[in-house]
């Protein structure tokens, strides 16, 4: 079992020796039950650091915030950042160092294994409580969750609330760390695509009535970008700003600058906007589902990722995040690879 | 006009009002959103937040302006789109909503009237419902000058005595609605009456989120801009449009053309919401941006919020609906910002 006290410990230490110059953990929200994200520069803070079923959030996701921040200073600190991760955030930081979008050295990955259990899902958990506010959650290492309310404690089964992308996980420990809190657990998993089945059975003209209807709630707010460690380019082709400019663009540059998508949240649009994520994100996509979680719309993000990860797996025997060696999937031809047009 | 209305008369009411487009809060999976309806058998006193405000009907968030295509005449040929000419009404409207569009009115009169929005506003009934039980754990209307069961806005307020609803009518247009069907509705009771004042002063009660001394918040602002709390509150944003999209007074927009063809030349110009959390706001065509990070994004919806609108219009541009609160994918907590800038350097 995990145990906050240690996590604390470790990051005490390594801030006041002055080992990393801020950490990036979890701490309680001020508006109920789930954690927020927390920068935690002096050990005095360490105090607000907490570990439980609520810290959902992929941290490796400031990291490139931490990017842009030091290329603007003048004379930056060059001491690594500290960052508390889970199995699936950790390999978001090993697809971020196979791209050599960060260093190793310029992060100290505190790690912590989710064991047996995993993160809630917040939507899951609010209506099985029918609107009511959870004030505590807690893990009874027996597959249950024990939700406080108002009204008393009730037990739920941990499977009922759990995050959908830790009833798939494979990755239930940092497979990068500097330190490890609790035990690698082994997980048996009999189908890592299991979620995809339903979708998949349907017909050609149901999928596309599901996508359909689906995609047309998008409001482009772009959270689901906004929120992904992978989606970490400076210009993004749906974004007006790739009509960027220096001070030396010429008008006749100006107006040749193609606009790939239009601002509109229509059908159309919105299929450009999710497709050119998905793609984007085939094997890179980490599965740690924050894309879906934050959607405000409630659309199933985590089944176009999912599959492209499934396409991935099938076509050309790879898994993204777990060797920061390999190379990446779009970048390079393999001889056993399935199609020959390369050649 | 005050009156009571059954529930079992109120699908009798509403059929009368067939002409008129309807709105109301639909559940679609676990989503609460305002869409055209049929026949609105029963209003469900008890849904949570929408997720948008019915905003999106007014300032809806794509809005063609008009269409144009190349002609051998005139060189190019304009063709001015406005909203459709059909009344509509919107009904189980939440106090804060309707009140936000109060203050969006702000926005869109003055020098220069938006044709779009007020051709919407004008032909829309805003019939509200007093919030019982508070729709979200996040509410904090009655920090900003709002109530749960305030009439800001509204053309009827209508309050659930559990069977029946107390009818507040508030303008010209509300008691057309309710004289389209008179004996669907009877006169309230001194009992009703008394029900009603119970309900009301409850409803008070429940709001547990506040901003306290909201009132020193935008002077306070005022000598904050170039401070390094931004910096600090803005960590762990990640600079989507929720907060500014899902706003009831979130208002800035884009233009732009969508050119379906560019020989010969054919498209649209187009409105769209924009937001001042994303990067290319305010960006200027030479590629500079006068808010080019995360702090100053935060620091302009604050500012403009609580500072900014209030010189200008009088008013805070927040109802406290809580929707940013939450639905903030990094639990950015609105009240808790202002609460600490409230605090600042004391
Ligand atoms: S996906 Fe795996 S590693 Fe990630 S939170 Fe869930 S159980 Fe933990
Ligand atoms: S988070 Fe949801 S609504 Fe926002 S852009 Fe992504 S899919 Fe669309
Ligand atoms: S919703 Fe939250 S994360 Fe998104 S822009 Fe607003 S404050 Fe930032």
């Amino acid at each position: 079992m995990v145990k906050v006290e240690d996590i604390k410990k470790e990051a005490k230490r390594i801030l006041k020796e002055g080992k990393v110059k801020y950490i990036i953990g979890y701490k309680k929200s001020t508006n109920g039950l789930m954690s927020v994200p927390a920068f935690i520069e002096s050990p005095e803070d360490v105090e607000n650091l907490i570990w439980d079923p609520t810290c959902v959030y992929n941290l490796t996701r400031f990291l490139v915030d931490e990017k842009r921040r030091k290329a603007r200073e003048k004379n930056p600190d060059e001491r690594p950042v500290g960052i508390v991760v889970k199995g699936c955030d950790s390999r978001a930081i090993i697809v971020l160092l196979q791209e050599k979008f960060i260093n190793r050295e310029n992060i100290y990955v505190l790690g912590i294994s989710c064991e047996t259990t995993g993160v809630l899902d917040e939507k899951k958990l609010l209506k099985k409580l029918n609107g009511k506010k959870a004030e505590k959650v807690e893990y009874d290492e027996k597959d249950n969750f024990i939700i406080t309310t108002l009204d008393g404690k009730s037990k739920v089964p941990a499977d009922e609330i759990l995050a959908e992308r830790c009833l798939e996980c494979r990755a239930n420990f940092p497979v990068i760390n500097d330190i490890l809190f609790g035990e690698k657990v082994d997980r048996k998993l009999d189908n890592r695509f299991k979620s995809l089945e339903k979708i998949e059975s349907l017909s050609k003209e149901k999928r596309w009535g599901f996508w359909k209807e689906q995609l047309d709630k998008c409001i482009r707010c772009y959270a689901c970008r906004s929120v992904c460690p992978m989606c970490y380019c400076d210009e993004c082709v749906v974004d007006t700003i790739n009509f960027a400019v220096t001070a030396d663009t010429t008008a006749e540059e100006k107006a040749q600058r193609i606009k790939w998508v239009e601002k509109s949240p229509t059908t159309s649009e919105n299929f450009v906007y999710h497709f050119v994520r998905a793609i984007h994100l085939a094997g890179r996509c980490i599965d740690c589902g924050e894309c879906e979680r934050v959607c405000p719309m409630d659309i199933p993000l985590r089944f176009l990722n999912k599959k492209m990860e499934k396409e991935a797996k099938e076509l050309f025997d790879y898994d993204a995040g777990f060797d920061p060696d390999q190379p990446s999937l779009v970048s390079c031809f393999k001889d056993e690879d399935p199609e020959d047009f390369i050649r | 006009m005050e009156k009571i209305l059954t529930k079992k008369s109120f699908s009798k009411w509403v059929k009368k009002l067939e002409s008129y487009k309807i709105y109301a809060p639909v559940k679609n999976d676990d989503l609460w959103n305002y869409e055209i309806i049929d026949i609105p058998e029963s209003i469900q006193p008890d849904y949570p937040n929408t997720v948008l405000s019915p905003k999106k009907i007014i300032f809806p968030q794509r809005e063609i302006f008009l269409e144009f295509k190349a002609s051998n005449e005139e060189g190019l040929e304009v063709k001015e789109i406005l909203p459709e000419e059909r009344p509509a009404i919107i009904f189980g409207v939440r106090p804060c909503d309707a009140r936000a569009l109060t203050l969006t009115d702000n926005v869109f009169k003055g020098d220069f009237e938006d044709p779009y929005y007020w051709k919407r506003r004008n032909q829309t009934i805003l019939i509200g419902l007093t919030c019982n039980i508070p729709p979200s754990f996040d509410c904090f209307c009655l920090s900003v000058g709002g109530s749960p069961h305030s009439k800001d806005g509204l053309d009827i307020l209508m309050t659930d005595l559990e069977d029946k609803y107390y009818i507040e009518s508030l303008t010209k247009k509300g008691n057309q609605l309710i004289n389209l069907a008179k004996d669907c509705f009877e006169e309230p009771k001194v009992m009703d009456k008394k029900d009603l004042e119970k309900i009301q002063a409850n409803s008070e009660i429940q709001i547990k989120r506040q901003i306290k001394d909201i009132k020193k918040i935008p002077k306070k602002l005022k000598g904050m801009f170039d401070t390094p709390f931004w910096d600090k509150e803005s960590l762990s944003c990640i600079q989507c449009g929720i907060c500014t999209y899902l706003c009831p007074t979130c208002h800035c927009f884009d233009i732009n053309d969508e050119v379906a063809s560019s020989a010969p030349l054919k498209g649209k110009r187009v409105r769209t919401w924009d937001n001042c959390q994303f990067p290319d706001f305010t960006m200027h065509s030479s590629g500079h941006n006068p808010r080019p990070d995360k702090a100053s994004r935060l620091r302009q919806r604050i500012l403009h919020k609580f500072q900014y609108f209030v010189e200008l219009y009088e008013n805070f541009q927040c109802v406290g609906c809580g929707r940013c609160i939450s639905k903030c994918p990094v639990g950015i907590d609105i009240i808790e910002v202002l609460d600490k800038v409230r605090d600042y350097g004391l």
